[in-house]
């Protein structure tokens, strides 16, 4: 039996709000973005993080991958405490846990071309030069891209293209865990369905474990085996997916799953009265301009 | 057929390029909105959605500009009609709501200044008489306690009582057409929801014509009327919303609501629309989305296929489903 | 080199002026030894304040000397202190900018209100009250003599520092927070490398910008130096010097010894302020139609 290879234990995270004066006054308040969650990712896992702004699902993700260091509490990478793998710089954690970021332009430096930013990353994996290039071609292919994209700059690729290289960056350091945080809630719609396939089929074609941050409930569910559902902080729900999205308990969740758009079957207003009726709506509008 | 109350014919807009050139973004758009209407207009970035209702407002920045086309809102051609004119229209007769909020509001001054300045610009009003029509306003879209929340400032209130606040603000002087601006994209899902309620709640009472322009087809479809579907500066398929939903003739409105996953049914892998967006200056001579079209023939690809009408349904396909 | 190719086919017209009169100018300045009929320093007391004519197109000063060539010369002075001192102060700046933003915390703090300390100072009250302080004779650093020229040119570049600090800080805070600054930082990459590869190269543009735009600050102040007597000594040609000799002829009619160093003066502030508008307005992103497209 092998435990998890990402657990959170009873880990907070608090911010210090207000400005230097407040600080100095004694009125410092501090927001609290994380209150002692424990969470348990199973190798292998697809989990779902799911929750509004405020939730603190964007602090989990930056706990996980060690941008953010807990308040209190520990971060366990395959049981060992994240700030013993953190004492080096370039630490074994670095290379093991690996992030997406949402938003595709800001994820690639504008500078560098493709072939140059994932040149660089394996490099740092210690990657010789003399297979750079072959390897740059395996992860571009791998994330579903052609040799051509190598020369090209981030803002000479499409939004979709872009995320898969954020992808492929991640995935040169060949991560055991990826935090995907809300990667494709800036995509448009046509291009999502393309990156949570590849999402899919990657995590099952390597073995990754997957944390897929969104706040799209339909998407965690065609992705993820758990979900775990997150409130001011705290976890208020969790299990297998399609028993929490299916039978929800908390309320808050059984709310978020009423606010999923449902097209014609959620419809608000009765639909409409047309040709002949319509003629009826123009004197409820002369009502109204009457009153004014 | 009742008189429409906003007419888009053969809109076009325009994007001066570096080279001199002229690249269009809106490629001859023609719609209509009957009064207390609610449409639609569904598309993905770079669709012309924006940019269409930008125009029709005369809100267009440089070096974007109207390269054709008219805009009839109550028989007046809004496109050659003056400055003055535009504004006294604008906010008062056709409001509009935009996607970010926190944006969209004035932070150094209170809610109530903002909405009461709206209210004397269009009524002539006192300002005794302003700010009751405010407190009325911001009642109207739920804000508690509304009179005395005229007094907050922007940055003391939420994402959406914000939108709400500017929501009160387009109705005050009770327009005939409300033009929403993907104006839920910027806010968490539950709110979303209220807002979208709250749009659909306001034109039953008011008798508002609505022009809900979003990337989300599902979220529309409860409460629109009628959809505008487009893709790459064009209409490729106009209808009532059961037909969209229920029966699309257009390829890219079928694949664009089978690429959006739900909360029932069996799950697997999500069908993908291949390729990406058309860019500016870069759109193919034929139908706009041939390129991704799994359905794609020959024409397609070399001639832009014609709206056709049928039984109030327009769609733009050489291959209609 | 392509990044300045490609900016230079983006001027717009004012922008090439600005370019071709700042060309000029720095042309002027090089060859100046060829280029000058005669010798800045010769005197001529035949020839003394004569009116603009075909030997002297400038005319000449009290001392016979060539304005033409006195004012060629003189644009090796005012360029190399206005251009010294941008170097000097984009160096010392453009570190303190890029590691205010990359560090935060105490550092920043500390660095950024170091800034606005000397940012408060007013530039040219004390760029004349420190010469004027330490005389205009070579400054002994050590076992080095600094000429007074060297002295101003670092001067007025620690006095440039806080803007390019300022500027830089500004960008670099954005960059440092960016998602492909955290991306580097997860794959190990040390702060160095971050820094260098991928905070600085970001930040080029505006700093670039303001460079182009103090250069023209810098020239003023050396003239304003020059023109107090703490700047070029004297007999060696500078705008600023060339103005203050010319105080006197302003009313006994000598028209054109503080007409063309005034305008050399003019010309060259000017293109570079056009240089820079043009520059500025090029790296602007809301120029770029593409963004716009909703």
């Amino acid at each position: 039996m092998t435990g998890p290879i990402l657990s959170l234990r009873g880990v907070s995270k608090s911010f210090p709000q207000g400005g230097m004066l407040d600080r100095l006054l004694g009125r410092d308040g501090r927001l609290v973005a994380l209150d002692a969650v424990s969470l348990d990712v199973m190798r292998g896992d697809v989990v779902g993080i799911v929750g509004e702004s405020g939730s603190g699902k964007s602090t989990l993700a930056g706990l996980a991958v060690g941008l953010v260091r807990p308040t209190t509490g520990d971060v366990l990478l395959d049981g060992q405490p994240m700030a013993e793998l953190m004492r080096d710089h370039a630490g074994p954690w670095r290379r093991r846990v690996q992030m997406v970021f949402q938003d595709s332009s800001s994820a690639l430096n504008p500078r560098k071309s493709v072939a140059r930013c994932l040149g660089e990353t394996l490099a740092l994996r210690g990657v010789p030069k003399a297979q750079c290039e072959s390897e740059i071609a395996e992860l571009l292919t791998l994330v579903g891209l052609g040799p051509e994209i190598g020369p090209r700059l981030p803002h000479e690729l499409s939004g979709g293209q872009r995320q898969r290289i954020g992808l492929a960056r991640a995935l040169a350091m060949k991560p055991e865990v990826l935090i995907a945080d809300e990667p494709v809630s800036a995509l448009d719609v046509s291009l999502q369905a393309q990156v949570i396939n590849l999402l899919s089929r990657l995590t099952r074609e390597l073995g990754l474990t997957l944390l897929f941050i969104s706040h799209d409930l339909a998407l965690v569910r065609t992705l993820c085996s758990r979900i775990v559902v997150m409130r001011k902080g705290l976890i208020v729900e969790q299990g297998p997916c399609l028993d929490v999205l299916d039978r929800p308990q908390h309320p808050y969740t059984q709310a978020l799953i009423a606010a999923v758009p449902k097209g014609l079957a959620g419809r608000r207003t009765p639909l409409p009265v047309r040709a002949a009726d319509a003629a009826a709506i123009p004197e409820t509008r002369e009502d109204i301009h009457g009153a004014a | 057929m009742s008189p429409d109350l906003l007419s888009v014919e053969g809109l076009r807009v325009g994007f001066r390029s570096a080279d001199g050139g002229i690249v269009e973004a809106v490629r001859g758009v023609d719609f209509s909105v009957a009064p207390g209407e609610a449409v639609g207009i569904v598309g993905e970035s770079g669709s012309g959605k924006s940019l269409s209702m930008l125009a029709v407002m005369r809100l267009l920045v440089a070096p974007a500009r109207v390269t054709g086309g008219r805009v009839l809102f109550d028989g007046e051609d809004l496109l050659a009609a003056d400055e003055r004119r535009m504004r006294a229209l604008r906010g008062r007769d056709i409001a509009m709501v935009f996607q970010d909020p926190q944006s969209s509001l004035n932070p150094a001054l209170t809610i109530g200044r903002q909405i009461t300045d709206v209210v004397r610009a269009h009524r002539g009003v006192s300002s005794a008489e302003a700010r009751r029509i405010a407190a009325e306003a911001l009642e109207r879209v739920g804000i508690r306690d509304a009179g005395r929340r005229l007094a907050s400032y922007p940055h003391e209130f939420s994402g959406g009582m914000r939108q709400r606040a500017l929501i009160a603000m387009a109705i005050a002087c009770r327009p005939r057409l409300l033009i929403a601006d993907e104006p839920t994209t910027a806010l968490d899902v539950t709110v979303q929801a209220q807002i979208v309620d709250l749009i659909a709640e306001l034109r039953r009472e008011l008798g508002l014509a609505v022009v809900f322009i979003s990337h989300n087809l599902q979220l529309v479809a409860e409460i629109v009327d009628r959809v505008v579907v487009m893709y790459g500066g064009k209409v490729v398929e106009d209808g009532p919303v059961e037909a969209i939903e229920l029966a699309p003739r257009h390829p890219y409105t079928s694949l664009l609501k089978a690429c959006v996953p739900s909360l029932s049914g069996p799950v697997g892998p999500l069908t993908a629309i291949e390729g990406a967006p058309p860019r500016l200056g870069r759109l193919p001579i034929g139908c706009p989305f041939s390129p991704r079209c799994p359905d794609a023939i020959e024409p397609c690809l070399s001639e832009m296929p014609p709206l056709v009408t049928e039984a109030g349904h327009r769609s733009a396909c050489w291959r209609p489903r | 080199m392509s990044g300045l190719a490609k900016t230079l086919c983006g001027l717009d017209w004012s922008g090439w002026l600005g370019a071709g009169i700042v060309g000029l100018i720095l042309l002027a300045a090089i060859f100046a030894p060829l280029i000058a009929p005669y010798d800045p320093l010769g005197l001529d007391i035949e020839d003394r304040l004569a009116a603009p004519d075909m030997k002297h197109w400038l005319g000449t000063d009290q001392g016979g000397r060539d304005v033409l060539s006195r004012i060629l010369f003189g644009a090796r002075a005012s360029l190399s202190v206005g251009i010294g001192a941008v170097l000097i102060g984009a160096l010392i700046g453009v570190s303190a900018g890029v590691f205010a933003a990359y560090k935060g915390g105490l550092g920043e703090q500390i660095v950024m209100r170091v800034v606005d300390g000397v940012a408060s100072i007013p530039l040219l009250v004390w760029a004349i009250a420190i010469v004027g302080i330490l005389g205009v004779g070579p400054l002994p650093v050590g076992s080095l003599l600094l000429p007074n020229e060297v002295k101003i040119v670092v001067l007025v570049g620690c006095l440039f520092s806080p803007v390019f600090a300022r500027v830089t800080y500004a960008v670099a805070k954005r960059i440092a927070g960016a998602d492909y600054v955290r991306a580097r930082f997860l794959q190990g990459a040390s702060h160095w490398q971050i820094v260098i590869g991928d905070v600085l190269p970001n930040c080029l543009s505006p700093i670039i910008v303001q460079g182009t735009l103090l250069v023209a600050i810098g020239i003023v102040i050396e003239a304003s130096i020059s023109f107090v007597g703490l700047g070029v000594q004297p007999p060696q040609p500078s705008w600023g010097t060339m103005l203050s000799d010319a105080r006197s002829a302003i009313y006994s009619g000598e028209w054109w010894l503080p007409a063309f160093p005034g305008l050399a003066i003019s010309l060259t502030v000017i293109g570079f302020n056009l240089l820079g508008d043009a520059v500025r307005d090029l790296f602007d992103p809301r120029s770029d139609a593409r963004t716009l497209v909703a």
